[in-house]
């Protein structure tokens, strides 16, 4: 065995300082071993999406009530009290596109920032990267976006308007979405383990949020010149400021808008990411 | 660089909050007074250095840090100081209920194990058969886990430890809940396990489990390492703690205590196996009760070997109890002598505890196969014939 006998040292009441415990971050490191747990981060977002509609009566259908609810109700008083210009479009495809990346925001927080809070038994006894289960939370939103871009189909169908082939830009627009609904759920979890108060605001914030997103409205409704702002502020403005502009108008993405909105969502996500692991080893004590 | 299966953690220390708990909604709602903050360490200057192969037992009481040490073991938790690197794939058994996932069939947690810990799709497949046979699970393999019986979730989170080929395999508890068949499997697996140089980090509290299976013993109370050692004199130094702190309990200021107890042989000599064992006793009691009086023998602290039972009569005041316990089917070794008296509805008038430790002389036991556990040390005369 031939170890030093403990009790050559005295026994203190506190270790001491030089002594502290530190995790170095090693993105390599983390990243392989997050691919390691992909199969895990697959399993959980897929039994997740069944589980929520298992047992019942409209299944799936749930998934696409959300966005096409929120559209009805905004065609039908918001369309009416204001009306919104929306250069010869649809409204109800318009307004549509602006609920996608909402939806799919909206979900991604408030299931993902809860997410290790509802886990904490599983976090306490298997050694994996913690972000599987924030990052999870991505499936599941992904499962009923895709749903949900089933019905944009049918809703240009419907109408008859065409889509323009500007739409080959829609996988950045896609990938600024994840990026940064990635960030906010990663960094929104770890909080809330440590302060349980925001996992209380989270859903308050979240209607707040849907007014603070061009969702309902057009961007022309903010100052041009705070309009790089607004999608520095908020990613989604430029996440749905893009789609509206390719898909209904064959106009190339506005990239004053979606440039800040990129490079936001690239700060959300590293951020995001670097609070979560810097939080990480704590996550088990409090869970 | 230390090999595969080794471990090497130097003065771990590991503390939790011990805040105090709102009690009330006013003091819920008081937020702006800070609430009074307080750390419990729960290791404190722990040093473990384990070679690969090696089989090694988590000895101590509740709350003295075994299974924070096996969690830090594990990396589900990290340690507030100190260094720590553990080499290679590791398998844990913590908690009954461990798999991955209550939620995810059999058949997933089993892969998702695999790839956590680093093994291909092709390396689990060849080894699903083996674990799906071990744990005994064919007919819900496809079933949610959330569903299974207990024993069933037991046995598939062993099987997927133990069969995944790791390099450090941790258990805790394990033989908590499983039918005996199955815990001789276990041990089995484990021995198995060990003799293809897997390491072993064992912690249980069936003292007997942990000496059949580890060589090695590691002390913890209160989150400091008092021993380490070989297994045997480790759970001797174990015993011998604990049966002080309960030989404190003797002489308190219950009103019905025990004042005194012995134990020897009728003559005051001493006990043989096969022999007679006179356990004398005072019992203080302030008023005449008839009571239920046990006396059990067992070997340390584990549950007793002999409990016997009969109704009497203590007087006001102090009452003698004799009690000769005759042909005692005991080994050479140290027991602990329990007392108890009880009412009729069972409640307690003098607590169940060890009250005096006797010496008994003969035979040694036989040992058992290696990794068979002895449900309890019993001396039987035996006469072998072969033919």
């Amino acid at each position: 065995m031939g170890q030093t006998d403990p009790m050559v040292r005295p026994p203190l009441d506190e270790p001491p300082a030089e002594l502290r415990y530190r995790r170095r971050i090693a993105p390599l490191r983390s990243l392989r071993e997050l691919w390691h747990a992909r199969e895990l981060m697959w399993a959980l977002g897929e039994r997740e999406f069944q589980a929520r509609y298992a047992q019942t009566w409209l299944g799936i259908g749930w998934a696409l009530i959300t966005p096409i609810l929120l559209m009805l109700v905004f065609m039908v008083f918001v369309n009416r009290v204001v009306s919104v210009n929306t250069h010869g479009a649809p409204y109800s495809v318009w307004v549509y596109l602006g609920l996608l990346p909402w939806t799919f925001f909206s979900s991604t927080v408030s299931r993902g920032g809860q997410i290790l809070v509802f886990e904490s038994s599983v976090l306490n006894k298997v050694r994996c990267p913690r972000e599987v289960f924030p990052l999870s939370s991505l499936i599941v939103a992904g499962y009923d976006f895709a749903l949900s871009v089933f019905v944009l189909g049918l809703l240009f169908l419907i109408t008859g308007y065409e889509p323009h082939t500007a739409a080959i830009w829609v996988p950045l627009l896609l990938l600024i979405q994840v990026a940064f609904c990635a960030g906010v759920a990663l960094g929104l979890s770890v909080l809330v383990v440590f302060v349980r108060d925001i996992g209380q605001a989270i859903p308050l914030m979240l209607q707040l949020g849907l007014f603070a997103t061009p969702v309902a409205y057009d961007i022309s409704a903010i100052p041009e010149k705070w309009q790089p702002v607004y999608a520095a502020l908020n990613p989604l403005v430029g996440v749905i400021q893009g789609y509206r502009d390719t898909m209904l108008y064959g106009l190339h993405p506005p990239w004053r808008l979606v440039i800040p909105s990129a490079i936001a969502a690239c700060v959300y996500l590293v951020g995001g990411y670097l609070l979560f692991k810097r939080l990480e080893p704590g996550i088990a004590d409090v869970a | 660089m230390l090999p595969d299966g080794a471990i090497d953690a130097q003065r771990i220390w590991k503390r939790f909050r011990a805040d105090r708990i709102p009690r009330s909604l006013r003091e819920i709602a008081d937020v702006g007074r800070p609430r009074s903050r307080g750390w419990r360490w729960a290791l404190r200057d722990v040093d473990l250095q384990i070679d690969p192969g090696e089989s090694v037992a988590l000895i101590g009481a509740n709350g003295s840090g075994k299974s924070t040490l096996l969690k830090i073991l594990n990396g589900v938790m990290d340690p507030y100081a100190g260094t720590l690197d553990v080499r290679g794939r590791v398998g844990a058994l913590i908690e009954v209920r461990t798999g991955i996932h209550p939620q995810l069939t059999g058949r997933q947690n089993v892969y998702i194990y695999g790839a956590l810990i680093g093994m291909s799709r092709r390396e689990v497949t060849q080894r699903f058969d083996e674990i799906v046979a071990f744990s005994e699970v064919e007919q819900a393999i496809d079933r949610h886990v959330k569903f299974y019986s207990s024993g069933m979730q037991m046995r598939l989170g062993f099987a997927v430890a133990a069969f995944l080929d790791p390099h450090i395999m941790l258990v805790d508890e394990v033989l908590a809940v499983g039918d005996a068949s199955f815990q001789q499997r276990c041990l089995d697996k484990l021995r198995d396990m060990l003799a293809n140089g897997t390491t072993l980090v064992f912690v249980s509290h069936d003292l007997a489990a942990v000496e059949a299976s580890c060589r090695r013993g590691v002390l913890l109370e209160d989150g400091r390492v008092t021993a380490d050692d070989a297994v045997h004199t480790v759970l001797k130094q174990y015993r011998k703690t604990v049966e002080q702190t309960a030989l404190h309990t003797v002489g308190s200021d219950d009103p019905f205590r025990v004042l005194e107890a012995s134990a020897h042989a009728p003559d005051g000599g001493l006990v043989h196996s096969e022999g007679t064992l006179a356990v004398r006793l005072s019992v203080a009691a302030p008023e005449s009760r008839v009571v239920s009086a046990c006396i059990g023998v067992s070997e340390g602290t584990a549950a007793p070997v002999i409990v016997v039972r009969r109704d009497l009569t203590l007087a006001a005041g102090t009452t003698e109890i004799a009690c000769d316990l005759e042909r005692v089917p005991l080994p050479k070794g140290r027991y602990s002598v329990w007392f108890g008296a009880f009412e009729g509805s069972g409640a307690d008038l003098v607590p169940w505890r060890p009250v005096t430790d006797v010496d008994v002389y003969g035979p040694d036991l036989d040992p058992s196969p290696n990794g068979v556990v002895r449900l309890a040390p019993v001396h039987v005369s035996t006469r072998w014939e072969t033919g």
